[in-house]
């Protein structure tokens, strides 16, 4: 990739970050301000609208991961990987976000900061696995064996998820069941409430898009650097 | 298809004969099991806590721990002294490779989680409940599980310069699923409940090892290319 479609990418990352960063700061503002307080469990409910979103691009994230992966060893092409660490980094950072956020609200409405509850023991694994992806790539001495080495265990990762969804659902669920996406009734969310989430739904899917290429292009400049030193020696 | 199963064949004699002749890996893991088991009986006050009650558990993080042990060396012998090169350059595919190493680590641990069961039966004076058939079901299905997912990653962790130590961070979150099936099943036989309330979770210790397996076989060849 040239330089020039690095700094053209780095533009657009930059604005849609930005973007994405004021459209939260109105996401805030409005869960303050705007919305109507949920009956049963007040003001703690106002979390929802940082959590479910940071949920929501943590497994986008590790989706578009696993995906780029197993395109990066069919097909080899840089650009894969650049956009699979990219993402991995992404879904890190939310998903640190999901896992913060959950047990603040949980010792609230549950009266339990942590509990073996199936969606939050996946979220915690998918961190763990996140975490392996990034201690393998950069533990070996030739970087393209740790792209090939990472791109596995995000695959593995990713095949092992359904799995491991269906195992902790043995445990009985506490978690809030889905409000939104729902086949047989429509959202059950209050209209207020249902046009912030979605709001925030936006501004964190678009401040992710923002992160993935601004850390896409850093990739490119770190390979562009490392051509011309070599090309320098 | 024959001369694939003689190819695969020919990697588990390989891997077993080296076993035989070192018998480190075997030894260690043996070792370990039994040990567990002491330490266990002194970490536990048993007159509180019944061991038939947390056995199932300990069973299964015994076979975990232990097998990571032995597993995690699969590759340690070879790329000692460059002989995995000559591996990967014999006419055998890389799958051939993969399902040869894994399955030789499974005649390595099928015995010692037979071994794991005996010794906690001895040591705790279990009762193995309604179908001890079943429980070893359970432990070769998860046995194989097991190996398919840490042969591909000790793979991947003897290429890194931290070597076995990566391997329960990328192994343990994988292996949450063969765990609560396999633990849920040797729980519920072990208190006499009847065969049937297991056989799901026999199932789905079949189909993860089955796809763990596969995906083994399928990457195994991105983990030693050079």
């Amino acid at each position: 990739m040239s330089i020039t479609s690095i700094t053209g990418m780095r533009r657009t990352g930059t604005g849609l970050a930005v973007v994405g960063l004021l459209g939260m700061m109105f996401v805030y503002w409005l869960a303050f301000f705007w919305v109507s307080t949920e009956a049963s469990q007040g003001v703690s409910q106002r979390i929802f609208y940082v959590h479910v979103p940071a949920a929501w691009t943590t497994f986008f994230a590790f989706g578009l991961c696993a995906l780029t992966s197993a395109m990066y060893l069919w097909l080899r092409d840089e650009r894969l990987d650049r956009a699979a660490v990219a993402a991995a980094e992404g879904g890190m950072i939310f998903g640190t976000i999901m896992l913060t956020t959950g047990p603040l609200w949980g010792r609230i409405a549950w009266g339990t900061y942590w509990t073996w509850e199936p969606r939050l023991t996946l979220t915690l694994l998918l961190w763990f696995i996140f975490l392996g992806y990034f201690m393998v790539r950069s533990s070996t001495e030739n970087p393209e064996k740790g792209k090939r080495f990472a791109a596995v265990v995000a695959i593995v990762g990713a095949l092992d998820i359904p799995f491991i969804h269906v195992s902790v659902l043995w445990f009985r669920s506490l978690h809030p069941q889905p409000v939104v996406v729902r086949p047989e009734d429509g959202p059950a969310l209050p209209g207020d409430m249902l046009t912030l989430l979605l709001t925030s739904l936006a501004a964190f899917t678009v401040l992710f898009l923002g992160l993935f290429m601004l850390r896409y292009a850093l990739e490119g400049l770190r390979r562009e650097l490392d051509v011309r030193a070599r090309a320098a020696a | 298809m024959s001369l694939y199963l003689s190819q695969i064949r020919v990697i588990v004699w390989k891997d077993l004969l080296l076993e035989f002749r070192t018998r480190e890996r075997i030894v260690a893991m043996g070792a370990f099991a039994v040990l567990s088991g002491v330490l266990f009986n002194y970490s536990l006050d048993t007159a509180r806590v019944a061991p038939q009650d947390v056995a199932a558990g300990l069973i299964w993080m015994t076979l975990v721990f232990g097998g990571l042990l032995g597993v995690g060396r699969t590759f340690y012998l070879e790329a000692q002294d460059g002989a995995m090169q000559g591996v990967l350059m014999s006419p055998a595919p890389k799958d051939a490779v993969y399902l040869g190493k894994t399955l030789a680590n499974f005649t390595l641990l099928f015995p010692v989680a037979l071994l794991v069961l005996g010794v906690f039966w001895l040591f705790f004076g279990l009762d193995l409940g309604s179908s001890p058939g079943m429980l070893v079901l359970a432990l070769a299905l998860g046995s194989l599980g097991f190996v398919a997912l840490s042969t591909l990653f000790a793979a991947v962790s003897s290429g890194t310069h931290m070597g076995e130590t990566l391997l329960p961070i990328l192994v343990f979150p994988l292996l949450v699923p063969m765990v609560i099936y396999g633990a849920g099943a040797t729980g519920r036989i072990m208190v006499g409940r009847p065969v049937e309330e297991v056989t799901g979770n026999i199932q789905m210790l079949a189909a993860f090892a089955l796809i763990t397996l596969a995906a083994g076989a399928v990457l195994f060849r991105f983990v030693v290319e050079d």
